[in-house]
């Protein structure tokens, strides 16, 4: 294992100079022109490279051939070169990753020997494992930096002078290969993303969202390589010019590629591709070079063109007369605040954004016996409804002392990450918690939080420095909670100073003036008010509060919190932590936003509330939260400016109360699904209707007990039943079931204590190697519709965690899933283990290929061909 | 993309039926996110086909006619220096003479295949994906709305589906410039034609690279709505069947069988 504590990867080495007379290439990078070689492939194939092959084996088969590809590109005047690794991991070279790798490397310096190019850098190529990583894929984030750490600390020991990542599609693979390289080498770190012609990432980030990751992960360089030719990546190195603060390398293809006769080739000679070089060198980039179907002759050209001067000796004769070159320009710091999610960056000052406050065991019964049970969906459902309801950035506290607070943080931020597009906000006061968060993070978080005390400091800004984010800074320190702005603008100040020991940019921290209850000083508003001002005019920092603190202990709260959060927007505050739902507190940032000129055409407020009906009025004369069924999409400042669908889990229409409510009444004749009775409507899947009828039942006093038996349990039945005799169908199962759902939440809230009964606790896996979970996640909704109590393991799930859970929970009955015949493996394996461990749990499987013989072959107690079959197992289990 | 709602209704055991009008809303509604959520990729192209025995003895090959082209023969145990066939699998050694193929370097023991291909003299390989959108869509539908994933699961399988069929039709033209008729499309799953192909397509095809799909422990393509696929090309014309159900041989046991629901129609 690497070292991965905080402040031994901050250590710089001081640059001292290379005996070879090689400039430290950090003295060069970003002052200079510097110049990266050319494709790789395409000449290998022109050398004999078949279509699959792997190229990084001719570094040990023909190593003339790639000193030869080296040299080519050294003499067209490169500075900055690869080595022949850019498929070299362990995934692809179990046994001879370290031959292949050193090969590599003492191939790069024989061909600067031998052209005497010893001032040009080897850069170690690192390119993608071809996996995606979990959960999504099946590679595990800490295992991908482990297979990227692998190469670098063999191809750094080797020598090579730089990290070059690139051709990286995925921001979270990106992630994992810097941080791999920052923790296994002193060396400088380059990263250059794949985008498509769209301007963003195979896996839907931006040039924002990617740019504020990789920014915050201190890489030293970062661009854009591979996927298209120089003229179409023109749009996506204006917006780096427009973000990045760091040098900017840009390494196109020769063109977009075409196939000929089961070759892919590239068009753009190398003058075409020089003169297009020469236009986004003017542009504000500070390296260049090319990729797929660039040749030497390609970076020739472009050192003449863009250089101005003659290439490296002995080539005087291709020497153009009068190029001119392109003047250098460094790269300026921006000085922009931005969070990032895989597909969405969110700049804080601009507008007012909102952070949910939801995902906070704090005073939530429901929550923390979530987090108990480890019923992660119950969380995640928390994150999806916060979207909806317009939340710009989720702030995630897992934290009760009696979990493993940062496992729990890591799944928590991991599973939402993989739902939902918002950026998150990762708040605990465990630094252990604080880690694992910020590192299996997709993007560049925000930090909840830091404050004036010197443990806290020290604790914190070390990890921002390291993983990237942007720090809640707490205005109270040693001596408590200052009681005058004054005070507060002097922790302030504190929290600032230690960012810049640290190295953090002061624009990474946003302060916060701590919003105090009134109830217990009335004065206690204006000093957090004026704090916020003084920041904003003094300090000029941004600035955010836990607005709806201000009015604990008050009656209808929500009036004040309105009222404050108005006031406070005005005196300059970037971020309200607060409940989204809360539609008083939503009514005032939107009219808030109308009434500062920060609402085009008063669009986003048009859109919330045109159809709005006030058909309730709260206490505060706002409308209630229910009556604004359509203001969903509200034009605030979503990520990136827009919400464009194509970060898929961005979009807001969640579905969570679709094909219910006024649309539900369809076909009933009543004309009004209000007044249709409990059975109808969980037979016809309608989710809201159900829980009215529900409460309209216990309103005229019948026990909810008895609504389970007589009516809800009934209902279900009669929908099972059709689905066995094949007049009802999957779909409409689901929703009958979803509707059952709504309904039984109903009644748990009336019954003492909260609490159901269950009949019974059944764990549900898919096996390992299988990443599909629907069929499972079928099942289970199914089960808990009839009450059993589900321990959902997931999918890709070891046969040894299956048994140990068994054991460790007592489980009587646990339920299998795999879709593919090469799972089915796995599941025989797991029935095995189990059979040895705990013989007396009984083992139902299920899934696409699965069929009773085979399920008798590998030793199943049930095969259960559909959903239902589970149900009807699970009650001969459990009586 | 011309999704056909019918292979929805499919998909999700309709077996023939329209389902009601709630699901049909639903299914509307789903079609509408997932077309905002992919982002549809493909890479093809074109290599010859070649043709070896397990043992190197000569014999006529599968379903050769007579008056049928030969096929290009050439030694498969000690070939010519630097035409190695670099992917190495290992194939049963039950059966000596077993006909193998290779394209682009892969070679392929598969009688399902052979049948596929025969006539054939070179192939296109392909591979469409519709992106990682509607396995985040499907995986946050898991979490709000189980009917909803399903419902989009079924949606998001007919329009790769019809994303394949554009793509096909593409290479069906580029084939007719060469006077050629295109295959049914096979993918490797198909009959006997082994799931281990995949990472011959991942390496051949570069779809890591070229269109973001990527390859699971387990062989299987994530994003999830991706397809690898082998289409001959065969100077024979035949009723050409673009999709692939009615040539493989798990068909009639396949509960998504395109022929079962035929047969099961009322």
């Amino acid at each position: 294992m690497p070292d991965r504590t905080l402040m031994s990867t901050e250590k710089k080495e001081p640059i001292l100079p290379d005996p070879s007379g090689r400039r430290p290439l950090l003295e060069r990078l970003g002052r200079e022109w510097l110049f990266f070689d050319g494709g790789t492939g395409t000449i290998l194939q022109e050398k004999g490279l078949k279509g699959g092959e792997l190229p990084e084996k001719w570094n040990l088969s023909r190593p003339e051939d790639i000193i030869d590809l080296h040299c080519g590109y050294l003499n067209a005047g490169c500075d900055i070169f690869n080595t022949n690794t850019f498929g070299a991991n362990a995934l692809k070279y179990p046994e001879d990753l370290s031959q292949i790798v050193e090969a590599a490397v003492a191939l790069a310096k024989e061909a600067r020997r031998r052209t005497g190019r010893e001032d040009a850098y080897i850069a170690l190529d690192i390119g993608p494992t071809g996996r995606l990583l979990e959960p999504l894929g099946d590679l595990p984030f800490e295992k991908a930096v482990d297979l990227f750490g692998e190469v670098v600390r063999i191809g750094a020991a080797a020598g090579a002078d730089l990290v070059l990542i690139e051709t990286m599609s995925d921001s979270y693979e990106s992630k994992a290969a810097v941080l791999a390289a920052k923790e296994n080498c002193d060396l400088p770190v380059l990263i250059t993303n794949v985008y498509d012609s769209t301007g963003k990432l195979l896996t839907g980030g931006t040039v924002d969202s990617t740019v504020a990751m990789l920014e915050g992960l201190r890489v030293d360089g970062l661009g854009v390589n591979c996927g298209m030719g120089p003229e179409q990546m023109i749009p996506i190195v204006k917006r780096m010019t427009e973000t990045a603060s760091v040098p900017i390398l840009v390494n196109p293809n020769a063109g977009l590629p075409r196939t000929e006769n089961g070759k892919t080739v590239y068009d753009v000679d190398p003058e075409t591709f020089a003169q297009w070089m020469k236009k986004i060198a003017a542009m504000g980039v500070q390296a260049i070079g090319g990729c797929c179907g660039t040749t030497p002759e390609h970076i020739r050209r472009t050192v003449q063109c863009v250089r101005g001067t003659a290439p490296a000796a002995g080539h005087e004769a291709l020497e153009v007369q009068g190029e001119q070159g392109v003047p250098f320009v460094p790269n300026t710091p921006k000085h922009r605040t931005v969070v990032s999610s895989f597909s969405q960056a969110v700049e804080i000052g601009e507008k007012p954004v909102i952070i949910g406050e939801r995902i906070n065991p704090t005073g939530k019964k429901k929550f923390k016996e979530a987090l108990r049970e480890n019923n992660i969906e119950y969380i995640l459902t928390e994150g999806l409804n916060q979207e909806e309801s317009g939340a710009h950035i989720l702030d995630v506290n897992v934290g009760l002392p009696e979990i493993d607070e940062p496992r729990m943080m890591e799944t928590v931020v991991t599973r939402l990450q993989s739902i939902l597009a918002l950026p998150l906000q990762i708040d605990t006061s465990d630094p252990a918690a604080l880690e694992r968060g910020m590192r299996l993070y997709n993007g560049k978080p925000m930090v909840n939080s830091v404050n004036g005390k010197k443990e806290s400091l020290e604790a914190v800004f070390p990890l921002v420095r390291k993983y990237g984010g942007v720090v809640v800074g707490l205005v109270l320190d040693e001596s408590g909670i200052p009681e005058t702005a004054d005070g507060r603008i002097a922790v302030a100040k504190k929290i600032y100073e230690a960012a810049d020991r640290y190295s953090v940019p002061r624009e990474d921290v946003v302060i916060d003036g701590l919003a105090m209850t009134i109830s217990s000083d009335t004065k206690g508003a204006l000093v957090t008010l004026e704090t916020l001002r003084r920041v904003r005019d003094e300090l000029h920092g941004h600035t955010i509060l836990g607005v709806s603190n201000i009015s604990f202990g008050l009656p209808q709260r929500a009036i004040i919190n309105a009222h404050f959060l108005t006031m406070a927007l005005q005196m300059g505050l970037s971020c309200a932590i607060m409940n989204p739902g809360n539609e008083d507190m939503m009514c005032a940032y939107r009219a808030f936003l109308a009434l500062s000129d920060m609402d085009p055409q008063c669009m986003g407020y048009i859109n919330a509330y045109a159809n709005a009906q006030r058909t309730k009025v709260t206490t505060a004369g706002l409308p209630a939260r229910n009556s604004m069924a359509d203001g969903r999409n509200d034009g605030t400042p979503a990520a990136d400016g827009r919400n464009d669908g194509n970060s898929a889990a961005g979009g807001r229409n969640t579905g969570i109360d679709a094909a219910d409510g006024k649309n539900g009444a369809g076909g009933t004749g009543t004309g009004s699904g209000s007044a249709m009775s409990l059975g109808p409507c969980i037979e016809r899947g309608m989710g809201k209707s159900a829980a009215d009828a529900v409460r309209r039942l216990l309103d005229s006093g019948i026990p909810g007990l008895e609504i389970i038996n007589n009516e809800l349990i009934p209902a279900l039945d009669r929908v099972g039943k059709g689905f066995e005799k094949g007049t009802i169908f999957l779909p409409q199962l689901l929703m009958s079931a979803e509707a059952a759902k709504a309904a039984f939440e109903v009644i748990k809230e009336t019954i003492q204590g909260g609490e159901g009964e269950s009949r019974g606790r059944i764990i549900l896996a898919t096996v390992k190697g299988d990443i599909h979970d629907i069929g499972k996640n079928i099942v289970k909704v199914m089960l808990e519709n009839y009450g059993y109590d589900i321990l959902d393991l997931g999918k890709d799930v070891a046969p040894e965690t299956i048994v140990e859970t068994a054991l460790k929970e007592n489980i009587a009955l646990v339920g299998l899933s795999a879709l593919m015949t090469t799972t089915v493996v796995s599941m025989e394996e797991t029935i095995r283990l189990l059979r040895e461990k705990k013989p007396d749990t009984r083992v139902v499987v299920g899934g696409a290929v699965m069929t009773q013989e085979y399920a008798d072959a590998i030793g199943a107690d049930c095969y259960a061909p559909d959903a239902m079959a589970t149900v009807h197992y699970a009650e001969k289990i459990f009586g | 993309m011309n999704v056909d709602k019918r292979e929805i209704y499919r998909y999700l055991g309709y077996q023939g039926r329209v389902p009601d009008e709630n699901v049909l809303r639903e299914v509307d509604r789903c079609l509408e996110e997932l077309r905002e959520a992919v982002t549809p990729r493909f890479v093809y192209r074109q290599y010859p086909i070649e043709r070896f025995f397990t043992d190197n003895i000569e014999r006529p090959f599968l379903d050769e006619k007579p008056g049928a082209e030969l096929f290009i023969e050439k030694p498969f145990l000690d070939e010519k220096p630097g035409t190695e066939l670099f992917i190495d699998r290992p194939f049963s050694e039950e059966k000596p003479g077993t006909e193998l193929l290779s394209i682009a370097g892969m070679k392929i023991q598969s009688r399902s295949l052979c049948r596929n291909l025969r006539d054939c003299k070179s192939a296109y390989l392909m591979a469409a994906t519709l992106g990682i959108g509607p396995d985040r869509l499907i995986a946050r539908a898991s979490v709000a709305k189980m009917s909803r994933a399903v419902i989009l699961q079924a949606a998001a399988a007919a329009m790769i589906e019809a994303w394949c069929d554009e793509v096909n039709q593409k290479i069906i033209k580029e084939a007719e410039d060469q006077g050629l008729y295109c295959r049914p499309r096979f993918s490797p799953g198909y009959g006997d034609f082994s799931l281990e192909y995949q990472k011959d397509f991942a390496q051949i095809l570069r779809i890591q690279k070229e269109i973001g799909v990527s390859l699971t422990q387990s062989l299987l393509m994530m994003p999830s709505k991706s397809v690898t696929a082998v289409i001959g090309l065969s100077p024979v014309k035949k009723e050409c069947a673009l999709h692939g159900c009615e040539v493989c041989s798990k068909a009639e046991e396949c509960s998504f069988s395109r022929i079962k629901a035929l047969e099961q129609q009322p």
